[in-house]
């Protein structure tokens, strides 16, 4: 008999092409050089005397020592080894011992990029510059006062290549049994170098949504409007709806690759102060939103661990074009001559959630009937925990 | 997939419904440049693919639908 046998090639070798964020800009300019091992290499973070953060592979080209080891010493960054000094541009500043810099010694500048207070860097295999038209953009609330201060926070992820994450784009199905969410709309479009998702839906009411057990478990209605700007680099606006009153958030989930199966995952979240709150109240429901979307991830995480990578996934009428989406997401992966118009050409696909809502009500329904809740924080947290 | 014309426009696209509900639209020109609404909004400053559909071509797919042009089926 005929049975469905998975496919999966070895992820990519080469990293994509796109701006990818490093994590927020601030902590990188206290004047010491900070170690990134990403694309997989490692990278040296310094600011310059202009007070812009610049990025090097952190391997000195003389004899390889660590300059994320060594010191800013004024518009450059010196190797521990013989004090070779590096600036900004990638040119050798200078050699205090030596008569003349030799003249190829130039090492890799990372083209950088600070908006939203995060740092990015672009990476491209063939060494072009970045297009404008793929630049990250501002978001409002990272300029506002009406806004709280980013959260930030970042998780290893090993064993996995990063396209796992990207696949939630289009997965509506997984936001009820990962997430303990239900889903009532889901949109995706694709067109150029973004993704977006459109979602509505709710918090399931045979779920504790809350970290401390016990606490209120109050229906949450969702609704969020999420866009890849490129390879890594999502912008989330969020409405979380409770008793009346809505609160705005705007959610990064990003990351960078460390090699072709490790990742490095980061969100953040900024919320909107309701009126009269102070600062730290904001960033205190900000962190509070932040813990929970962090507790989100771990749930994906815990199935990224044991799941196959799968090239072929069987699909049903319910769920979402994973297929349309690795092909958009192929484009970041070819040279840029062999991107096809297949995968920029805008496409549009809306979910048929009628079936699964009608289903998914029923099981929650019943759940409730006979005393079933699910905790939000992960089975392997709470061993952790209790242990 | 089968072709839609938009009545506003006349951009082509390829449908498939698998319900009324689902639609599925792949576009095969540069929904920017050929798409009268969706190019106004790209003008004022949006991110084409932030535009979460057209209403003109919207209208016109659900025409084709009730004019049984567009044949709804989850079959292939």
């Amino acid at each position: 008999m005929n049975h469905r046998v998975i496919e999966s090639a070895p992820p990519p070798a080469r990293f994509a092409r796109g701006w990818h964020c490093l994590g927020l800009a601030e902590p990188f300019k206290d004047g010491k050089p900070h170690a990134v091992e990403a694309f997989g290499t490692k990278l040296v973070v310094f600011q310059g005397a202009d007070g812009e953060l610049k990025v090097l592979n952190a391997y000195c080209p003389h004899m390889g020592g660590d300059l994320t080891q060594g010191t800013v010493k004024g518009d450059a960054v010196a190797c521990p080894f013989h004090d070779w000094r590096w600036g900004g541009d990638g040119r050798c500043a200078g050699i205090p011992y030596a008569t003349r810099v030799p003249r190829a010694a130039r090492t890799k500048a990372w083209r950088t990029l600070e908006t939203n207070q995060q740092l990015f860097v672009y990476n491209d295999p063939q060494g072009n510059p970045p297009p404008p038209e793929v630049t990250i953009p501002r978001i409002e609330g990272a300029y506002s006062d009406e806004w709280s201060s980013w959260t930030w926070n970042r998780l290893r992820v090993d064993g996995s290549h990063c396209r796992e994450i990207v696949d939630n784009v289009v997965d509506m199905a997984h936001f009820y049994y990962v997430h303990f969410a239900l889903p009532t709309y889901f949109k995706n479009v694709f067109e150029g170098h973004i993704a977006t998702q459109y979602y509505d839906g709710y918090s399931r009411d045979d779920a504790n949504l809350g970290l401390v057990p016990g606490a209120e478990t109050e229906q949450i209605r969702q609704r969020s409007e999420a866009a890849y700007h490129g390879p890594s680099y999502m912008i989330d606006y969020l409405w979380n709806e409770a008793s009346g009153s809505t609160v705005e958030s705007v959610l990064i989930n990003c990351h960078y690759p460390i090699s072709s199966d490790s990742f490095m995952l980061q969100w953040g979240v900024l919320v909107k102060k309701f009126p009269g709150m102070s600062d730290e109240e904001a960033d205190a429901m900000a962190k509070q939103v932040g813990d929970g979307i962090g507790l989100g991830f771990m749930q994906d995480i815990e199935i990224w661990r044991n799941k196959a990578a799968i090239d072929n996934p069987l699909l049903c009428d319910q769920d979402g074009p994973v297929y349309q989406l690795r092909r958009w997401y192929e484009q970041f992966y070819v040279d840029v001559e062999d991107v096809t118009p297949e995968m920029v050409n805008r496409f549009e696909f809306e979910i048929d959630t009628e079936r699964a809502v009608e289903e998914w009500k029923k099981e929650v329904a019943e759940n409730v009937a006979n005393g079933v809740s699910f905790s939000m924080i992960p089975k392997s947290m709470r061993e952790t925990t209790r242990g | 997939m089968q072709e839609v014309g938009c009545r506003t426009c006349g951009t082509r696209v390829l449908v498939k419904k698998n319900s009324l509900p689902h639609t599925s639209v792949q576009w095969t020109t540069d929904a920017a440049a050929t798409c009268e609404e969706i190019s106004s909004r790209v003008a004022g400053g949006e991110h084409a693919a932030c535009v979460t559909h057209c209403g003109a071509l919207r209208a016109s797919i659900e025409q084709a639908v009730r004019e049984g042009l567009v044949k709804v089926s989850s079959d292939d």
